[in-house]
């Protein structure tokens, strides 16, 4: 059986049903935290954290990177639904390589996420942050860092030719347009025409230039179906 | 560049599951070549003749 002659109605509603679940779930729930947080505010309690763009980005970011992470590690955990997402025709149970594989896959993902929100949530937090948690939340960072390359060199290893290929496109072209538009944005800062970028957000930009860049080629390159 | 991929493994009655796993690749990669979306190297357009024991021209065409 083809993809295009199963009949999309059960797969359609059920993920209709579950939006509206988590529409009918979360609007009420963000209207009372919202709620509960502005009357914090009023009484002097809690003052809410001042955000930049690239603070809101990466948080932004860092959800999505969270929730893909995560979701693909729940879907890894059962090797009988890994086995219909991998192959929707046969539906085979995933082997264990393959469930690891895509295990690793959410965990560098999530670990994305976590590494891009963690300095704007401690600054947020604690404005300004005392120099000990600083020091810690940094060496947090690098420890993950270090997980994280270990963990995206694995991920090379285990991946096939068209795998590597799409990683290696993607980083190219991440590269190559970030090169000519950060240096297009320092010459126009340089001489008085842009506003001062931090590092910050050049690192939020180029994040998300690198996962925009990502959808296209996986999507492209047919990755996605 | 063109392919008989499809053609070749229906007469097999092979999913593209099947075909990866015998070429040790991922369905996704099967499917890019299968949809033109992807030329593969040569180790594996070798590893593919081999595997329906055609010369690598009888399986892939050049559009050129």
């Amino acid at each position: 059986m083809t993809l295009s002659s199963k009949s999309p109605t059960p797969l359609g509603s059920s993920r209709a049903a579950r939006a509206l679940v988590f529409a009918v779930v979360g609007a009420p729930l963000g209207y009372l935290v919202g709620k509960y947080l502005a009357r914090l505010e009023d009484a002097g309690v809690w003052t809410a954290p001042v955000l930049g763009w690239s603070d809101v980005l990466a948080l932004f970011l860092a959800l999505l990177l969270l929730g893909v992470g995560a979701i693909t590690i729940i879907v890894s955990a059962s090797r009988e639904t890994l086995g219909r997402k991998i192959d929707p025709e046969g539906g085979r149970p995933a082997t264990s390589v393959q469930a690891l594989f895509y295990a690793r896959n959410g965990g560098v993902l999530a670990l994305a996420g976590l590494m891009l929100a963690a300095p704007v949530i401690v600054r947020a937090v604690l404005d300004p942050v005392p120099p000990l948690i600083a020091s810690a939340t940094m060496i947090g960072l690098l420890a993950l860092l270090l997980v994280q390359i270990a963990s995206n060199i694995t991920v090379w290893i285990q991946s096939d030719e068209l795998m590597r290929r799409a990683t290696a496109e993607i980083s190219a072209v991440t590269f190559v347009i970030l090169l000519g538009a950060l240096f297009l944005w320092a010459a126009g800062e340089k001489l008085g025409l842009l506003p001062v970028l931090t590092l910050w957000d050049a690192a939020t930009v180029m994040m998300t230039a690198y996962l925009v860049i990502a959808g296209v080629v996986i999507w492209r390159r047919g990755l996605a179906s | 560049m063109k392919n008989r991929l499809k053609v070749l493994r229906a007469e097999r009655d092979w999913s593209q599951a099947d075909l990866a796993e015998k070429l040790q690749v991922s369905r996704q990669t099967i499917n890019a070549l299968e949809t033109g979306k992807y030329d593969p190297s040569l180790p594996l357009a070798f590893k593919i003749a081999r595997l329906f024991g055609q010369s690598i021209e009888t399986i892939f065409q050049d559009e050129a």
